[in-house]
């Protein structure tokens, strides 16, 4: 009965078929890691924020009038309402947390190396359209620090030359960050996560079945096969990878709930004080500090002053352009690098630090999208690579959580220690780029071991 | 090539518990967000009972109040209404109020009401939800014929309604027009939504 | 392992950062127990007959309140609503905000989520820190928030108290110049009350959030359990 249903179906419509190649008799190296876990992850959040956000949008009113009463009734007024307005609030960081994971395994085992550029770029759009989608939630509860929140980060479109101010009243619709901005962000909130960031996914995975997953050695588990044609060191998919990602979004949603029930806002992090204020267009919160997953980026911002530029990027710049310059041999290529290192450098020269400091942030994103072809490492993974690509990853990890850190503090206040907040991020901005722009050399140069032709248990 | 030997009745039965219990748990999952869709506080507030008071309403005058978003019409029937209730029976389809949920047990009766003069009606047609016209008065001034004994009509689909709110025969509507859980706070004050047995 | 460790560390320093980041008044600690009934009680009897009579709670209904603290409806009705006709209405100020405006030259925020704006023990101390200050508009100052425009409400229960500053213009100390009707301690006691009521107002679903969390807790730990084990049994087939 069931298989000639099956079979009725599978004429129509290759059910059988893609639940072999996608699961089934999706190959998968048996060797993956704990960092293995956080693409299934990443879709699990995927579908709790689209769900809990969709039935929020049942009771949420997208007027400048109503909608942080309409949030509060939700909490207070709407049966259950608490706890979906909760699992969004902590989903949206969770994702985060999930993402930013996902992508350091990326760069503990060379994941967006050869041939794997495109899932890398399909899935760096991702994160854009995942950072896009929750500045336009933040604003959604109308606190004062969605509505001040909102109101700087557009203000940075203003930066732009020429376009800048009428390209920010077009995003608003208005002077200022008004009812027509929050409700546009209603919109633009259920579209992109519930339109673009599926589609994205699905082409992101797509892509990855089509060349097969990476594995903690960097090796390509296709080159050895065995007599039946079934690569010697991959399992299918399922049953393996599914009871072990089940057992997985167990431990993944004892964390979850740990927060939702027991510290919702986790100390401010998750949502934070000056958000139960209604948005309020005479006062500004003390500090203007937006959710911990973009104060990374944050950072880099405010870290460019005029000082910064002088004394900072522009000799930096100066030595990433003359080691490039120097490494290029095409003298065509080479007239190019010389000419795009003097723009630059002039641009340090003649435009003001605002400008700089929107572009810098702006290119702390694009740089990961180049990551594939600034990696000139014979291996892939960290489990061969010298101690310089180590040394380098761990800099920049350690100044990523600095800068994401000391984004929610006070630029002229001591947080850290020795000196004010703003060295600090100034020194972790050049260690955050010298990451990138130094890694065509450190990883042509660094020492690396021999790749086992077999994966390691 | 395995060190250990798969028991398959082991994994059958692991299998099974962890479908069963993630089964369990996506349940309970999926409740809150069923009970989120369910009137909230607000509308529970918004259509607390009301209270009506009905000592200036005069014999044959109908007074519409709002309950839960719902017309509800209380009527002051005259003794030649209540008279003509008990002659048309053959024309309706349920004459004796059978349906017991179209009204609370008090109401079952010929009046249909507690106290016999004073009807209390959800204004709601049972065929399709439109709002039925008054038309109290007998006869041809009714524009019903000369026959008609006075009643509720529904202009949307032509159902007919007697003074108690009873249905005819031969019309989309399938059941008499109900009757609110409703009492007497005092002699002249209704409390419509909320009966002796609580609120509704 | 180690790196991930060293990670983990990492992560954690910012929570520790955020909680040693002090206010600039000094602040007393206040003990805030939900599962504390009277006390809560106490303090929704303060709310409503004080403060609501110019703030709001307007996203808070008087029967939840009355369901959630174990006070039954016709208790609600005869004791707590002087603002309101219905036990299902939302607890609004029974002074219009004009009128408030014209009084206090701006509008008494709403308190619904006061407590979760401000930390429970900066409103503990706000309460307890009004002075007299002839420059002042009504009168009052306070210490936590200088040039508040609310006056001492609850100066009759408290008394006057003078604010004693250093030399460098720093606050020491309070004086009691004229003691009220209670002592300094049931004063303090009253307004633990008060302020354990704003957490509770602040989040009515706190009540229950803590229990429902034990219990998902538990079944995810189950569920583990099982995955698990089934995790293990399939994965004997892989080597």
């Amino acid at each position: 009965m069931l298989t000639n249903l099956l079979a009725w179906i599978d004429e129509r419509f290759p059910l059988t078929k893609v639940w072999n190649e996608h699961l089934a008799e999706y190959y998968t190296p048996k060797n993956f890691n704990f960092w293995y876990f956080f693409g299934s992850l990443a879709m699990l959040v995927l579908v709790i924020q689209i769900l809990s956000g969709l039935f929020l949008a049942m009771h949420y009113k997208p007027d400048t009038g109503l909608a942080f009463a309409s949030v509060e009734y939700i909490m207070r007024d709407v049966e259950w309402g608490w706890l979906i307005r909760y699992m969004h609030s902590t989903g949206s960081s969770a994702f985060f947390i999930v993402v930013y994971l996902h992508m350091f395994r990326g760069l503990l085992y060379g994941s967006y190396r050869g041939p794997r550029e495109l899932i890398w770029l399909i899935g760096m759009v991702i994160f854009v359209a995942l950072m896009a989608t929750a500045f336009l939630g933040y604003l959604l509860p109308w606190g004062n620090m969605s509505y001040w929140g909102a109101q700087v980060i557009i203000s940075l479109f203003d930066a732009i030359p020429f376009v800048g101010p009428s390209l920010a009243e077009w995003l608003r619709g208005d002077f200022v960050v008004s009812d027509a901005t929050l409700n546009r962000f209603f919109a633009l909130h259920f579209f992109i996560p519930v339109i673009i960031l599926p589609a994205l996914v699905f082409v992101h995975i797509v892509a990855l079945h089509k060349v097969g997953s990476s594995n903690p050695d960097g090796i390509e588990i296709k080159k050895k096969k065995g007599p039946d044609g079934k690569p010697l060191d991959g399992i299918p998919f399922h049953p393996y990878f599914t009871v072990k990602d089940i057992a997985g979004v167990a431990v993944f949603l004892m964390f979850f709930s740990a927060v939702l029930f027991f510290a919702p806002e986790l100390g401010g992090w998750f949502l934070e004080p000056d958000n139960f204020v209604p948005a309020n267009i005479l006062q500004t919160p003390t500090e203007i500090v937006p959710l911990w997953y973009f104060t990374p980026f944050y950072s880099i911002l405010r870290a460019v002053t005029t000082d910064m530029m002088r004394f900072g990027l522009l000799p930096f710049m100066a030595v990433v352009g003359g080691l490039a310059i120097y490494s290029v041999r095409d003298m065509m290529m080479r007239a190019v690098v010389a000419g795009a290192t003097a723009a630059i450098l002039l641009g340090l020269f003649m435009m003001e630090a605002k400008i700089w400091g929107v572009i810098m942030m702006g290119l702390s994103i694009v740089l990961f999208f180049l990551l594939p072809w600034l990696d000139r490492s014979p291996v892939k993974s960290i489990r061969y690579r010298g101690w310089m690509y180590k040394t380098a990853l761990t800099l920049f990890s350690v100044s990523f959580v600095i800068l994401g850190y000391l984004g929610t503090k006070s630029p002229e206040a001591i947080s850290l220690f020795l000196m004010k907040n703003v060295y600090w991020v100034q020194i972790f901005t050049i260690v955050y780029f010298a990451f990138f722009l130094f890694m065509p050399w450190y990883t042509t140069l660094d020492k690396t071991k021999p790749v086992p032709e077999r994966v390691t248990p | 090539m395995s060190e250990e030997a798969a028991d398959p009745g082991r994994r059958r039965f692991l299998t099974l518990a962890t479908t069963a219990v993630g089964a369990v748990g996506t349940v309970y999952a999926i409740t809150p967000f069923v009970k989120s869709m369910l009137p909230s506080a607000r509308a529970k507030a918004a259509g607390a009972p009301v209270e009506v008071d009905i000592s200036m309403l005069e014999p044959g005058q109908l007074l519409t109040v709002e309950w839960r978003g719902k017309p509800v019409w209380i009527l002051k029937r005259t003794p030649a209404m209540l008279e003509s209730l008990t002659k048309h029976d053959s024309l309706l389809a349920d004459p004796a109020s059978k349906v017991a949920d179209q009204q609370p047990a008090y109401a079952q009766n010929v009046a249909r009401s507690i106290k016999p003069d004073i009807l209390v009606l959800v204004g709601i047609c049972t065929h399709l939800g439109c709002s039925p016209d008054k038309r109290l008065d007998a006869g041809a001034v009714s524009g019903l014929g000369d026959d008609w004994p006075g009643g509720f009509f529904c202009p949307c689909h032509g159902s007919k309604f007697d003074l108690a709110g009873r249905v005819y025969k031969n019309v989309p509507a399938p059941t008499n027009l109900p009757v609110p859980p409703y009492m007497f706070a005092a002699d002249t004050r209704l409390v419509i939504g909320e009966d002796k047995k609580g609120a509704a | 392992m180690k790196k991930l460790l060293i990670l983990l560390s990492l992560a954690a320093m910012p929570v520790a950062g955020f909680a040693a980041g002090g206010e600039h008044a000094k602040l007393d600690a206040v003990k805030i127990d939900l599962s504390d009934k009277t006390s809560l009680q106490r303090g929704a009897r303060i709310f409503v007959n004080y403060c609501l009579s110019c703030h709001s709670a307007a996203y808070m209904r008087y029967n939840r309140m009355g369901k959630d603290l174990g006070i039954s409806e016709e208790l609600v009705k005869d004791n707590l609503l002087f603002a309101a006709d219905k036990v299902g209405d939302l607890m609004k100020a029974v002074m219009p905000a004009e009128e408030a405006k014209a009084a206090f030259s701006t509008v008494p925020p709403d308190l619904s989520v006061i407590a979760r704006a401000r930390k429970p023990a900066w409103l503990y101390t706000y309460m307890r820190s009004f002075y007299r200050d002839d420059k002042a508009p009504s009168g009052w100052n306070n210490t936590v928030f200088p040039h508040v425009a609310m006056p001492h409400v609850l100066y009759e229960w408290q008394g006057h108290q003078r604010a004693i500053f250093k030399q460098d213009g720093a606050f020491e100390r309070f004086e009691l110049v004229r003691p009220g009707s209670m002592s300094t301690e049931d004063y303090d006691k009253a307004m633990r009350d008060l302020i354990n009521f704003l957490v509770y107002l602040g989040e009515p679903a706190k009540l229950e959030r803590y229990q429902l969390g034990v219990w998902v807790l538990l079944f995810l730990a189950v569920f583990f359990v099982f995955a698990y084990l089934l995790k293990k049994e399939y994965w004997k087939d892989v080597h």
